[in-house]
């Protein structure tokens, strides 16, 4: 480092110093990382308390079934408890079992759709769809607010801060007076610019830095195995992002125009970037890929056979469902006992069969959507950044899209479990206890194609707004 | 004075005309508007046909649902959907998160099912474009642009000397300045209200509510309100500035805070402080209240005995097979009605937990006009929480109704005991009306918005109070 540099920067950290708006700013986003970092946490702990809650309940209730082979049946209830636990005919439909998607560890710090999304769900064997769209408690007002969490201040207000601080790097010397003194000296105007941006660059960086790790340590080990990826990705993507507006700031100052021009132009651009092009975005995708909901909401309709005392309907439709799942196993008394519950477990496990397309197209419009949507993410790094953390916290759209996919296998699962002791005539033995059906959900790694291209593709946004600046500025110079 | 004034407003325009980029920024901020008129224009179009259409096939379900016990029938139940409301295509709203559909069926309260937010990726969080959004967001950015060097720009070059030599009143000079801006706004508004009236033109109507152009006149006049209080204030910003660039950051600041920051950090904090409980302890609540009882209440099983007996001494039989009617079915009226009163009281406590917690938005819009001015627009579309309110409670009725008349169908017409003895048909279904739903009246609405109607109130008289008086004080000079 020459002298030249060393004087500029200690020039440079006087003039901070001295700057109360300045430290003011710096100071109050700092305020509101802390907050948001707390919000998020407690958003997101008391998620985790209704999944305890769940888990108890869960764990409650089989240990009655359990319990009630053990104790031999005194009173009516414990009678009754009994034979929802060993009887395929009202264990298929009374047993709950839970699917939870836990949120990661890092979740508190980009919400994202997750809490707008259900993140557990009780299922029987019951129909799927029945039980799948019921929304959780949740305030419109406050959802249409979103969430103050540590992804809104770095994505929205980090670039304020940058704007504020940088916006007049140049014209602030011409307008006070400073410039031709600043001129005479030995060194170049250009590099007299490039330091300070540095200097700006490796302070703001460096606050949004230490925000987010405070953030990842008080919401989990980022050392730890599972996590470190995660924690370094989020590092990475906010020394991007911020590298990205200082690159736009550098472009905007190289026009060599007065302070005000600057701001408004920066102000502008941060308009477009931040509520512009993702409100475009978001209509478009609205209007060129329509969903209505009501289309679905049909097959949440209870419906039963139409003559449930018609013994020969009833018979009907489990020869029909049975055709379905060969891998079922009927007993030869399959249609002589438990016929009603029998008729009812294969209704409501056909009409899923049935209803499995529309629900099938449903998801398919919202994946095209996403697809669509994910195309235009360079449109906005902010909103390309906003797709990356939640896709870093599994907060975004194709988590939940996951989880539903894996509760339909569970849910497969369960009712294969109950309808091969109902059909085969079984009962539900105390040690098949142990093998009751487990939620299980694979990891879904294709997000990180999305989180490093999404990143790629800010990286690409920063090189271009520097060369654009570098080229203004070499340009004028000469 | 008045030709001075009209003097100053077109020396104003032309100067503002001058400056391509606010010319620029005007324009992209019309196409903007264009584009979302459109396309609220045209998502309201889809939805209100698949809507129509879905209501429709529901109907025919529930018309041709067969012969059967009304019980069942009351079991299989029907659907109620949300209709779009016709301004809900200038202001979007709650739309995106209030549910869309519910299923109605006797027990149970179902809650709305599908936000359609919930289709969309995190991006919809940045928000969608709506009319409303440029007027409220966009618009006020433009009118900074426009104003903030009005004073420190004539300050700055000495022509504020020069203007005040010349007898130029200061008061004048602002009030000049504010016309001027006034106007070219105005165009703004006049373009958004040609397109409203071209929408009217192309037949859209709707039947949800009943005093559309009540509620047009009204949306023109509040949006004219917030516009002249961001001229007002961009104004009284500058002539207190001693530099330009002092008042494009105070105002660049106010605008961030009042509509981005302050909106978002109340939410939350209501969120913190008035804490919601989760749908499972919310329905464990409920279910465990019609188990026992809530405290206080009389248990369901002593009051069904309880009208067992009334219902033998009125009738002067010893059992209830003896009554000419089916008390199965008076029974089972009783249970929804205690069911009924179960989940009102707890409703209740929920819909007062989200009461509270946007009671401080409204608390906070006394301090933040834009604030006042969204729950506002949002009432007169009829995308509001209480059109929201409204509409769930009108379903709920609804379906209280559809249950009632089954019960009632039973105990008349079945008898005891024999549950498949018993189907009703075709008949009985067309006694229930379908569901439509208005919403209510405008002025009725705004009864729940007294807190932001006195904002917009306190911020005129605020700022035109700070005006006349700023112009006294002001010195023509530097610093």
């Amino acid at each position: 480092m020459d002298k030249a540099t060393q004087t500029l920067l200690l020039y440079e950290w006087k003039a901070l110093v001295r700057n109360k708006f300045q430290l003011i700013m710096l100071a109050l986003v700092f305020v509101f990382g802390m907050y948001a970092i707390y919000y998020g946490q407690s958003e997101i702990d008391a998620q985790r308390e209704t999944i305890k809650a769940m888990t108890a309940l869960e764990q409650e209730e089989f240990s009655r079934y359990t319990a009630s082979f053990k104790e031999g049946p005194e009173t009516l209830e414990q009678e009754q408890t009994h034979d929802i636990a060993s009887r395929p005919a009202y264990a298929w439909y009374r047993h709950g079992y839970h699917a939870i998607l836990p949120p990661h560890d890092y979740a508190s710090l980009a919400i994202g759709q997750r809490d707008l999304f259900r993140y557990y769900y009780r299922l029987t064997g019951m129909s799927l769809h029945y039980q799948l769209f019921e929304n959780e408690l949740a305030n419109p007002m406050n959802l249409m607010a979103g969430n103050f969490d540590l992804s809104f201040v770095l994505i929205y207000l980090f670039p304020l801060l940058i704007i504020a601080f940088c916006y007049g790097l140049y014209s602030a010397e011409k307008e006070s007076g400073t410039l031709a003194l600043l001129r005479i000296q030995s060194v170049s105007m250009g590099k007299i610019i490039g330091l300070r941006l540095v200097f700006y660059a490796l302070l703001i960086i460096g606050l949004a830095l230490l925000l987010s790790l405070m953030g990842l340590f008080s919401a989990g080990n980022p050392l730890q195995t599972e996590n470190w990826v995660p924690a370094t990705a989020w590092m990475i993507g906010v020394m991007v992002y911020c590298a990205f507006w200082f690159g736009l700031m550098f472009w905007i100052i190289s026009f060599r125009r007065s302070s005000a021009f600057n701001a408004i132009i920066a102000a502008g651009f941060w308009l477009l970037l931040l509520i512009v092009v993702p409100a475009v975005l978001n209509v478009i995708v609205t209007v060129k890929y329509p969903l209505s909901s009501a289309t679905l909401a049909g097959l949440t309709r209870r419906t039963g056979l139409d003559n449930e005392d018609d013994e020969e309907e009833s018979k009907e439709v489990i020869m029909e469902f049975l055709a379905h799942r060969p891998d079922l196993a009927p007993s030869d008394g399959l249609l002589k006992k438990n016929i009603m519950p029998k008729a009812y477990a294969a209704f409501t496990a056909l009409k899923d069969i049935n209803s499995q397309k529309e629900v099938g197209r449903y998801t398919a419009q919202v994946a095209k959507r996403n697809e669509w949507a994910a195309r235009f993410h360079w449109l906005s790094p902010a909103a390309n950044m906003q797709d990356v953390l939640a896709h870093i916290t599994e907060t975004d759209l194709s988590t939940f899209l996951h989880f539903q996919d894996a509760l339909a296998d569970f849910h497969g699962e369960i009712t294969r479990f109950y309808f091969s002791r109902l059909f085969g005539d079984k009962p539900i033995l105390l040690e098949d206890y142990s093998e009751l059906p487990v939620f299980t959900m694979s990891k879904n790694n294709k997000q990180w194609t999305t989180i490093w291209w999404g990143l790629g593709k800010i990286s690409l946004a920063t090189i271009t707004v520097f060369t654009l600046g570098l080229i203004k500025m070499k340009g004028d110079s000469q | 004075m008045l030709p001075a004034l009209i003097h100053i407003a077109k020396k104003e325009i032309r100067i503002a005309l001058r400056e391509r980029l606010i010319v620029f920024l005007g324009l992209i901020i019309v196409v903007l508007l264009g584009v979302a008129l459109y396309a609220g224009y045209v998502s309201y179009k889809q939805q209100k046909e698949t809507i129509a259409q879905t209501r429709s096939e529901k109907r025919q379900e529930w018309l041709h649902q067969g012969d059967k016990h009304p019980h069942i029938a009351a079991h299989y139940g029907t659907f109620a959907f949300k209709p779009k409301t016709v301004l809900s295509l200038f202001d979007f709203g709650l739309d995106a998160y209030t549910g869309t559909s519910v299923y109605l069926e006797a027990h149970y309260q179902h809650e709305f099912m599908f936000r359609p937010a919930q289709d969309h990726s995190s991006m919809i969080r940045f928000g969608e474009l709506s009319a409303a959004l440029v007027l409220q967001i966009l618009l006020p950015l433009l009118i900074i642009f426009l104003a903030f060097a009005s004073f420190t720009r004539e300050r700055e070059s000495g022509t504020l000397k020069l203007l005040i030599s010349q007898g130029m009143s200061f008061h004048t000079l602002a009030w000049g300045k504010i016309l001027a801006y006034s106007l070219m706004l105005s165009v703004i508004l006049v373009f958004f209200l040609l397109s409203i009236g071209l929408l009217y033109g192309m037949g859209v109507t709707s039947e949800a509510i009943p005093d559309t152009a009540v509620r047009v006149l009204l949306l023109l006049l509040l949006y004219s309100i917030y516009l002249f209080l961001f001229i007002a204030l961009a104004v009284w910003v500058s002539i207190h500035s001693s530099k330009s660039r002092n008042a494009l950051l105070t105002l660049l600041t106010c605008w961030i805070f009042f509509t981005i920051l302050m909106p978002k950090a109340l939410a939350n904090l209501s969120e913190n402080i008035y804490t919601l409980p989760s749908m499972r302890e919310f329905k464990a609540q409920i279910e465990a209240d019609k188990r026992h009882g809530p405290e206080g209440t009389t248990p369901l099983s002593v009051q069904k005995a309880n009208l067992e007996k009334e219902y033998l001494k009125k009738y002067k039989v010893d059992s209830v097979q003896q009554l000419p009617l089916n008390f199965e079915g008076v029974s089972m009226q009783a249970g929804e009605e205690f069911g009924n009163q179960v989940y009102d009281h707890h409703l209740g406590r929920l819909r007062k937990l989200f009461h509270q917690q946007n009671r401080m938005s409204s608390i906070a819009s006394l301090f933040n006009p834009y604030l006042a001015v969204r729950h506002l627009s949002m009432a007169l579309s009829g995308t509001d929480m209480y059109t929201s309110i409204h509409f769930e409670e009108k379903v709920e009725n609804y379906r209280r109704e559809l249950i009632r008349k089954m019960n009632k169908d039973m105990a008349e017409n079945s008898e005891y005991g024999k549950f498949y003895g018993y189907k009703a048909g075709n008949d009985l279904w067309q006694q229930i009306d379908d569901f439509s739903y208005r919403t209510p009246m405008a002025r009725e609405l705004l009864g729940h918005y007294h807190l932001e109607l006195i904002s917009l109130l306190l911020w005129s008289v605020l700022l035109i109070t700070l005006l006349t008086y700023a112009n006294r004080k002001i010195k023509p000079l530097h610093g």
